[in-house]
């Protein structure tokens, strides 16, 4: 639609009218819509979580044999060549306490102390990483490993994945669940704050109409101020959960050191993309049905 | 030039507010439209500015089939008409110059353009001294004026008038109506319905009388020719 200057200026400051002269319902609707965004990002923010650790859990062999430091590498050696030979194991590889630190650079990008002290001393162990021929046999494996004299500890988590990759699908639906009734209840909020500015204009847009305004013309403010709304309202949500995924994956780093928590630029990402979307759709749909219930243009 | 083919307006109720009308009105007339409350005159004004759709036959209106148009039409035929009530309808919280410019920003209007036709408009109706007055602080007449300014601001071809003397004093009335004698001069065409019988009476122009839905009398320069 062509458009001059001069419209595109009007429509503007009729919004920004619309906005101030409602100031209960515009917070009303802004704060409904940031609380929906709010929780919708809570869950994205777990979902997400999940679905990293599930990955990280996935990359992790079957299980892990750790060896106590200061063994030499010929004993290691001696062990890896015994151990490839017991029954139950389908492969068997050795790494070095060096290639233990890279891989936890990869799992943990966003845990600046951590990295930092393995760099300067690395305090991790060498190891195997131990693939079994039926995952039924990984308990007595473990124990036949932790008889080792040189064995530090054994750690197997196939059960654990498998329930957080089930769990994670849960939380997901529970998550659009919620989702759909707080996107209802924001929607109807700003359906009603659209209501009261097509009220509260109805002298301006009965002389528009009169005067051969056309019904985009009309409809433009309100459409604006509904998108306004959810998209104000999906700001603060961003905002504030910027500020909490910062803050607890700062707190992660400090209480849980080997928690992977997903790295913040992802979660924000997706944070942001469905929240703007989401507020974006949610005020333009109301701004939709309340036009068309309410504006007889 | 408007024509009216065979109107006919049936409401809801079953009611007719206007039976089987046939009317021309050429550019550049001023016309009167007469007739007892509850005759049809509103019903034919408000079908002019296409406020309602006829039930039967056609209205035309220079290349406009008013029955045929599209929603997004309507807009166009309302930008050839200046309307004028007889409540005025002017936006409160703005002061004269703001409602007439109104009328131009809604459509579009450039800013230069505004600040230019506005006060030409303003001066027309001779309320350049009251522009940044508030509706509430004029009298009558005067607000009916920035009515006219606005209906006139956007260079209408027809001006069409319900009763726009119905709450004034007769004095103020002929103001009014000398007013619009003037726009008409100017070239542009009046269509006009009042029960101001003297106002009829002294201007000898065409007058058309409605009755119960059906025009009853078309005089070319015609009296109001009611009782009381």
């Amino acid at each position: 639609m062509a458009m001059s200057l001069n419209s595109v200026w009007y429509i503007t400051k009729e919004t920004g009218r619309n906005l101030v002269y409602n100031t209960w319902m515009t917070l009303a609707s802004v704060s409904t819509v940031a609380i929906s965004m709010f929780v919708l990002s809570f869950f994205l923010v777990l979902t997400v979580n999940m679905n990293h650790l599930t990955t990280v859990l996935q990359n992790q062999v079957e299980m892990r044999v750790f060896i106590n430091t200061n063994v030499p590498r010929s004993k290691e050696m001696a062990l890896l060549n015994e151990a490839d030979k017991w029954p139950g194991v389908r492969k068997i590889q050795f790494f070095t306490k060096q290639q233990a630190a890279e891989s936890l650079k990869r799992e943990f990008p966003d845990q600046r102390d951590l990295l930092t002290l393995i760099a300067k001393s690395n305090p991790l162990f060498d190891g195997f990483n131990v693939y079994t021929k039926n995952p039924a046999e990984i308990p007595a494996l473990a124990v036949r490993f932790q008889h080792q004299k040189v064995v530090h500890n054994v750690v197997y988590e196939g059960q654990v994945v498998r329930r957080l990759s089930r769990l994670s699908i849960i939380m997901k639906w529970v998550g659009w669940v919620v989702e759909l009734l707080l996107g209802l209840a924001t929607l109807f909020i700003i359906i009603n704050t659209i209501r009261l500015a097509v009220f509260a204009r109805r002298r301006e847009v009965a002389v528009m109409k009169l005067v051969g305004a056309t019904d985009w013309f009309i409809r433009w403010p309100f459409i604006l101020e509904g998108l306004v709304l959810g998209l104000v309202g999906a700001g603060i949500a961003d905002v504030v959960v910027a500020q909490g995924y910062h803050w607890l994956v700062a707190a992660a780093a400090g209480a849980l050191p080997f928690w992977p928590m997903a790295p913040y630029s992802q979660v924000m990402g997706k944070t942001v993309d469905f929240t703007l979307g989401g507020g974006l759709l949610v005020g333009g749909l109301a701004s939709m049905v309340a036009l068309r219930r309410f504006l007889r243009v | 030039m408007i024509r009216l083919e065979n109107v006919s307006k049936r409401y809801g109720n079953g009611h007719y507010g206007v039976i089987d009308v046939n009317l021309e009105i050429h550019r550049g007339e001023f016309l009167f439209l007469v007739g007892p409350s509850g005759a049809g005159k509103s019903s034919l004004i408000r079908m002019l500015y296409r406020e309602e759709v006829p039930t039967a036959g056609e209205i035309f209106l220079d290349e406009f089939r008013l029955s045929q148009l599209r929603r997004n039409q309507v807009s166009r035929l309302r930008r050839q008409l200046g309307v004028v009530f007889q409540d005025v309808k002017l936006l409160t919280n703005r002061t004269v110059f703001q409602n007439v410019a109104f009328a131009m920003e809604v459509v579009g209007a450039k800013s230069h353009e505004i600040q230019k036709r506005v006060p030409q408009v303003l001066d027309l109706v001779g309320l350049s001294r009251k522009r940044n007055n508030f509706p509430h602080q004029l009298s009558g007449g005067e607000q009916q004026r920035v009515g006219i300014a606005r209906a006139l601001v956007n260079n209408p071809v027809y001006v069409i008038a319900d009763e726009p003397t119905g709450n004034l004093d007769p004095d103020t009335a002929f103001e009014i109506i000398k007013l619009l004698n003037e726009i008409n001069r100017r070239g542009a065409t009046i269509i006009m319905a009042t029960h101001a019988r003297d106002i009829v009476n002294q201007m000898h122009k065409r007058v058309v009388a409605v009755e119960n839905g059906r025009i009853v009398r078309d005089e070319a320069r015609g009296a109001y020719g009611y009782e009381s």
